[in-house]
């Protein structure tokens, strides 16, 4: 067994985990973070992805050990108690998701983007969710939010009229 | 997954010992993007994996006596980033920049691309047209490897059970040469290359000739092969669209394309002659370019 012990969205957590546990499954069966999905487990669908000391990350592809003294970000990470993150409010407005099976992992690879490059062009998001499988919603509505987002920066929170009954504690 | 353990290796002499302790029951882990999806489905996993993620001698990209040195741990995000290959070697940031998508890319290795050694890599033709070589080691010693005689076919490699490779270095010489990659897949993120071409050339600025032309095609062979008799016949030939067709032409005639459930044979091979072509055109408009900024 290996005893490890990270920063996962801003609590530091000690475990003990068998040395073949992925972080995915790491962070889903023993913390209970659920948000990151297991989609493909070999990196092709971006649902699992989370961000690890600043970078997007397929969760399914990294050993739990291997995030051994890191900060780890889930989509659990993003909300307080009394607002979503802004990007979790214009993927709200934007009714960019239908399923939801891929909005974690969307939603990460857009952070882990806009953290970086603050005014992305369309063609960098298309490239920053490349490896985010989404099936049923389509990209289009994803990337008008993201947009949004980055043009509402500093604000605080996204500047669109709210349709009734989207607001959420 | 079935159980393994994991040892982390701080350093190349740790992972090598490691290597030598354990030989064939022993796999290193750095990206992961392959390893970890492969003992997934494995019957037999390792004994031991050591994991070299973090071994900081392994990591860097830098220019040395030899020419620029990318360690065994740059991943395709690092090459992408780094400032000395956007300066000598763009080529390589567009190959890389075609791997997988982000997340993948941030974790996997221009190394492991090379080690994994499916015909279809993305890292390995712009290499082998710019005549790199890889560092491998044992516990013993070291050797050096043109990157042409590394791959021997479809996931394998001259690496021994107990050897690592430590660095990929692109020899001075070439430094700066004009370089184009470029790839054709069925979608534009996340595809695999159904034909990726990687040409590099000096033109010599008197005659407008091709001087040393290299090229190499990927997806076609059962490893990324250099397309030799068309670098042979476009030796001193003057930097024409004539001669450039001319050369894929040769090159499609050189490369032994299999038909698959992506694409037939044919369609291969009329997928090299104009890649080729295109992408000799593009070295040597790169070639052109340079030229007008060092006479500004």
């Amino acid at each position: 067994m290996s005893s490890i012990s990270m920063r996962v969205n801003g609590e530091m957590r000690t475990a003990t985990v068998a040395p073949e546990t992925t972080l995915l499954r790491f962070l889903r069966e023993q913390l209970n973070l659920t948000g990151a999905k297991l989609g493909c487990d070999v990196g092709d669908c971006g649902a699992c992805t989370v961000i690890v000391d600043g970078m997007a990350v397929n969760a399914c592809l990294m050993l739990a050990d291997q995030a051994d003294g890191r900060d780890v970000l889930t989509i659990e990470g993003l909300a307080t108690r009394d607002q979503l993150h802004p990007l979790q409010q214009a993927f709200e407005i934007h009714a960019a998701l239908q399923c939801g099976f891929c909005g974690p992992g969307v939603i990460m690879s857009a952070k882990a983007l806009l953290d970086e490059t603050p005014d992305p062009t369309v063609q960098e998001i298309n490239d920053a969710l490349a490896g985010n499988l989404c099936r049923c919603t389509g990209y289009t509505k994803m990337v008008a939010a993201i947009q949004d987002v980055a043009r509402s920066r500093g604000a605080g929170t996204v500047k669109l009229p709210a349709p009734g009954n989207s607001g959420r504690a | 997954m079935k159980a393994f353990d994991v040892v982390v290796a701080k350093d190349a002499n740790e992972a090598l010992a490691l290597l030598a302790a354990h030989g064939a029951r022993a796999k290193l882990l750095a990206g992961g993007t392959d390893l970890l999806v492969d003992l997934k489905s494995a019957a037999q996993v390792p004994d031991v994996v050591v994991d070299i993620s973090r071994a900081t001698d392994l990591a860097g990209i830098e220019l040395t006596e030899h020419g620029l040195r990318i360690g065994a741990l740059a991943t395709h995000t690092a090459v992408m980033r780094s400032p000395l290959i956007q300066e000598y070697f763009p080529a390589l940031v567009d190959a890389s920049h075609t791997v997988g998508a982000v997340q993948t890319r941030n974790l996997g290795t221009l190394a492991g691309n090379l080690i994994t050694c499916v015909p279809s890599m993305d890292g390995g033709p712009p290499l082998l047209a710019l005549e790199a070589i890889v560092t491998l080691a044992l516990s013993a010693g070291r050797r050096e490897v043109p990157l042409g005689e590394f791959f021997v076919g479809p996931r394998k490699t001259v690496l021994k059970p107990d050897e690592m490779l430590l660095d990929i270095v692109i020899p001075r010489k070439n430094l700066g040469k004009p370089t184009a990659f470029l790839k054709f897949g069925l979608r534009k993120g996340q595809a695999l290359a159904l034909v990726n071409v990687a040409a590099s050339a000096w033109i010599d600025p008197k005659r407008q000739v091709f001087v040393e032309p290299r090229i190499a095609l990927g997806a076609v062979a059962p490893t990324v092969i250099r397309a030799r008799q068309a670098e042979a016949w476009l030796e001193g030939r003057p930097a024409t669209p004539e001669s450039m067709a001319e050369a894929g032409r040769i090159a499609a005639g050189e490369a032994k394309p299999i038909s698959d459930f992506r694409a037939s044979a044919g369609y291969r091979r009329d997928l090299i002659q104009v890649l080729t072509a295109r992408a000799l055109a593009q070295a040597a408009a790169q070639a052109a370019s340079k030229r007008k900024e060092t006479s500004r």
